[in-house]
């Protein structure tokens, strides 16, 4: 089990539901996302998660994150204003060198218009650039928002955890498997050129 | 905190300085010690720090402290919370939970009916997942049971109640489901055991005797008739005394009923269940007088009524009193901070009666059933999905000290329904092996069933590599034995004969657990739409895998009768089995058909409109493929089954070819087969029609794409399992 910070999608994204006079009126091009800088940045990530979200999260649960991967957390401002954040990790896992999005949270009149997508998007870049296998997330499975998202992103649903929130809601594991870069060609004894497929099966390129 | 303490010593034990009017006790200076004013250095510490440092201790771990409890925050600290009773003594003292109930005899009973339904709405909460010190016993009553005692109907109640739900828990933590059962049976710090607890039943029978009793005196009186015997009413109010008798009376025998039907179920290889089932009937009918009884409470009115009537946690609408949902916060099981949404006792009332109705569909298994039969009844019994105490029960019936029912060992069971001669010590030593490996893994495999279908997928793509393995292994010893036998004797001609029959059936079960890991994405809604046509079409591969297995398993029977020339009477027992064979051989068939059917129509889509294609930033098909049937893969079930062959497989799907494929006509064809061998069995029906149905929509979708044309843009087809909990039926909408 990973660190029991489930994620929280507050961004449908892309979906046509923008909530009505509670929208911002802005040009996403006016939206700034910056790589998380250090201690300042630190109460604007809890102010917006601890706003949104109903899991209790102390101050060491962001210092886990922030401090050992600054480079995984990314802060969208609009005109001076933090209005959505990513917090992630990366690590071993049963063999498997994975990234794993821990809090994503957009604030409601931001949400809509893609700032949520853009988020998740650099977090996993630097992922897979860091030589990340794949990327999980927990969300819960009423998050239609979120659900949405990932599965743009082609993010499965490889589990489904029962009851997995306290309130009795079920969860999916959503994981992203990036495209397997180990089909490294050898020669065996004979001149054959020798290949592995992704089961690990080897096999004769002709 | 520090300098607070501080500012009242002077060195000596006890000085205090004036100024501060908090009072709170100070901790004295020992004899080698002395108080010393730290602050300023504390604060120069503090303004030396940078931005981001933190001070911590040598085995301080960032990730070991994500678990730490801010104390005082409302979101951690349970205790925090200022509303309720520090204790279960301060609210007995302030009449939170009085005894009686009240003086006055009519109100009393009323009150003691919110009681019983508001456990009850309670004790439905408990079972759908919540911690039984937030909802059962969040009742004083229940916690200060000996206060009880002097109100029989109020105490005799309690015992039952907890008598119960020792026997519920006990179940659930035999079962071990690997589920949340710990929460469910989380019980520390609660008063669950209780002296002349078995003596509870009798305690409550006399309790109904009276009432009873009360019952009979009033209906004689209200009839004018001479009384029989001189007897107290059960309340002082004698226009009420029916409905109240009443009242009490269908929810003291549902009680009763129901904690029979859990000491019956209970009682070693399923000798009780007969039993059970009566007491089953029972329940439910006094949950239809019980539900009968509201208009007579409801119409009453006293008491403070809670706010929503619909959401009535009681069946007269009133608030019960005796209950404190915080008390338990303070000192006992792990009580999460967040208030636990009672059901309303309508919903509580449907609950127990779908409670009861899976409760009895385990009643009705039929002891004697053959392995084969024994999962198919699992699978019948999860498709209501049942809960975690119904659940449990199943899994406590069919597995007992390892034997099936208590009764027989898997391996003795196996031999047995597999027809393999008594194995003798040394050179069968090694099938003896692998037949108890095999009665390992289908113990196993019974408990995974049993489990709630979000952890039971996960498993069962675990153990298809166990399974796999099995098969291989069998297949490597059958292999060897047929090299080895140069010169055929009979021994070991049934000796090979044995190898194969183990080896098939294993093979079977293998391509069953993987129909089963398939069909479970489709219920759990792990599939988007567009990986729809790779499972369908690994579904294909699976299911006919399975077909040749069983196949080859009829074939073995037929050649194993006809050698050993059986005599007349075991022909019945093996007519039997071969229609059950050719039956389910049908059905397969016919999965293998909208299987097929359905691979082709999404494939065909996204040949000619690129509808159902998706490629994402970063990564391709070939990833979800991968993920999706990683562990099949890895497990080679079945073998070359590559994303490269999925590819040839439907990269040429077109409409105008399927339709001239027929798969979907030909599915009905086999379902029209069908109907014969499956008279009489109703859920066996209900899925024909449900596959006739896919099978017919689909057929006409396809004929519509066809004319309509793939390509047009104004047509869309989405997928929805409106009839089949596996098998879509193509939507088409015109725009």
């Amino acid at each position: 089990m990973e660190a029991a910070a489930p994620v929280v999608v507050v961004d449908a994204a892309g979906t046509t539901e923008v909530e009505g006079e509670e929208s911002e009126v802005f040009s996403p091009s006016d939206v700034e996302y910056i790589s998380y800088g250090g201690e300042h940045h630190l109460p604007l990530i809890m102010g917006l998660v601890d706003q949104e979200l109903s899991e209790p999260y102390s101050i060491f649960t962001y210092r886990y994150f922030v401090y050992l991967w600054p480079n995984l957390t990314f802060l969208a401002f609009h005109r001076g204003r933090c209005v959505g954040t990513v917090v992630s990790k990366i690590g071993e896992h049963r063999n498997t060198f994975r990234g794993y999005i821990a809090m994503l949270v957009v604030i409601k009149p931001y949400r809509g218009r893609g700032i949520a997508t853009e988020l998740v998007t650099r977090s996993i870049r630097v992922m897979m650039e860091s030589g990340c296998e794949e990327v999980a997330l927990e969300a819960e499975v009423t998050n239609k928002g979120a659900l949405a998202l990932y599965g743009r992103l082609g993010f499965i649903r490889a589990k489904r955890l029962y009851r997995y929130y306290l309130n009795g809601v079920d969860a999916f594991r959503l994981k992203l498997l990036f495209p397997q870069w180990h089909h490294s060609p050898t020669t065996n004894k004979d001149g054959v050129h020798l290949h592995d497929n992704q089961y690990g099966e080897t096999q004769i390129v002709p | 905190m520090a300098s607070r303490l501080v500012q009242g010593q002077e060195g000596e034990t006890g000085g205090r300085l004036a100024d501060p009017p908090i009072s709170y006790p100070i901790i004295p200076a020992g004899e080698q010690t002395v108080w010393a004013d730290v602050s300023p250095l504390i604060a120069s510490a503090c303004n030396d720090l940078q931005d981001g440092q933190l001070i911590h201790g040598e085995n301080f771990s960032l990730f070991a402290a994500m678990s730490a409890l801010e104390i005082m925050d409302p979101k951690m600290d349970a205790g925090v919370e200022k509303c309720g009773y520090y204790s279960i003594e301060e609210a007995i003292e302030n009449n939170v939970a009085p005894v009686p109930l009240s003086l006055n005899p009519t109100l009393d009973v009323q009150r003691v009916i919110d009681v019983i339904d508001h456990l009850f709405s309670c004790e439905a909460t408990w079972y759908k997942g919540h911690t039984l010190a937030q909802t059962v016993f969040s009742c004083i009553y229940l916690l200060r049971i000996e206060r009880t005692s002097s109100h029989a109907l109020l105490h005799s109640y309690c015992r039952i109640m907890r008598a119960t739900c020792n026997a519920v828990i006990s179940v659930v933590s035999d079962s071990r489901t690997h589920e949340e059962e710990d929460l469910f049976t989380m019980a520390y710090g609660l008063p669950l055991k209780g002296e002349g607890d078995e003596k509870c039943l009798s305690i409550l029978n006399s309790v109904e005797e009276t009432i009873s009793r009360q019952l009979r005196a009033c209906k004689a009186q209200s009839l004018k008739k001479k009384q029989l015997e001189d007897i107290e009413p059960l309340q002082s109010n004698p226009d009420l005394e029916e409905g109240y008798c009443r009242a009490l009376l269908c929810r003291l025998r549902f009680r009763k009923h129901y904690y029979l039907v859990l000491t019956s179920m209970k009682k070693p290889q399923g000798k009780g269940l007969e039993l059970a089932r009566k007491h089953v009937a029972s329940c439910l009918s006094e949950l239809t007088h019980i539900t009968k009884s509201q208009e007579f409470l409801r119409a009453l009115s006293y008491g403070f009524h809670q706010d929503d009537i619909q959401s009535s946690t009681t069946a007269s609408g009133c608030r019960p009193i005796g209950f404190d949902a915080s008390l338990n916060n303070r000192f006992s099981a792990p009580t999460p901070p967040r208030a636990t949404h009672i059901l309303s006792w309508k919903e509580a009332v449907s609950y127990f009666q779908k409670l009861l109705s899976d409760l009895d569909f385990v009643c009705s298994l039929n002891t004697d059933l053959v392995l084969d039969d024994v999962f198919c009844f699992i699978v019948q019994f999860q498709k209501p999905q049942p809960d975690l105490v119904a659940r449990a029960h199943l899994q406590i019936l069919l597995i007992q000290d390892g034997k099936l029912y208590g009764k027989e060992f898997f391996h003795d069971i196996i031999s047995r329904e597999l027809g393999l001669p008594e194995l003798t010590k040394g050179k069968e030593h090694q099938k003896n092996e692998f037949i108890v490996q095999l009665g390992q893994l289908i113990i196993n495999l019974l408990k995974i069933l049993c489990a709630n279908t979000a952890w039971q997928r996960r498993k069962l793509g675990k153990i298809l590599q166990d399974w796999s393995v099995l098969s291989l292994q069998l297949e490597i010893a059958f292999k060897r034995e047929i090299g080895e036998t140069l010169n055929v004797m009979v021994d070991e001609n049934m000796s090979t004969k044995v190898s194969k029959h183990l080896l098939r059936w294993t093979e079977e079960r293998t391509y069953w657990i993987a129909s089963r890991f398939l069909m479970l994405g489709f219920e759990l809604e792990l599939y988007s739409p567009y990986d729809y046509c790779m499972v369908y079409w690994f579904m294909y591969l699976v299911f006919m895998k399975l077909l040749e297995k069983i196949q080859l398993q009829t074939a073995a029977n037929n050649e194993n009768s006809q050698r050993k020339g059986k005599k007349k009477k075991d022909h019945g027992k093996d007519q039997i089995r071969d229609a059950s064979f050719s039956s389910s051989t049908l059905l397969i068939h016919c999965y293998i058909c909208l299987s097929e059917g359905l691979a082709m129509i999404l494939a065909a889509l996204r040949n000619e409109s690129k509808a159902f294609h998706m490629v994402g930033p970063f990564n391709g098909e070939e990833e979800r493929f991968i993920q999706h049937f990683d562990l099949l893969l890895k497990a080679h079930v079945p073998e070359h089954a590559t994303y490269y062959l999925f590819k040839e497989s439907t990269g040429h799907a077109r409409i105008s070819s399927i339709i001239k494929d027929n798969c979907f006509r030909e599915a009905q064809k086999i379902i029209t087969s069908l109907r014969g061998s499956y008279a009489g069995n109703s859920d066996k029906l209900i899925e024909l029609q449900q596959l006739e149905q896919v099978a017919e929509r689909n057929r006409v979708a396809l004929s519509v794409i066809d004319q309509i044309g793939a390509r047009d843009p104004s047509l869309t087809v989405s997928f929805e399992f409106t009839h089949h909990p596996h098998f879509a039926i193509a939507v088409i909408k015109r725009s």
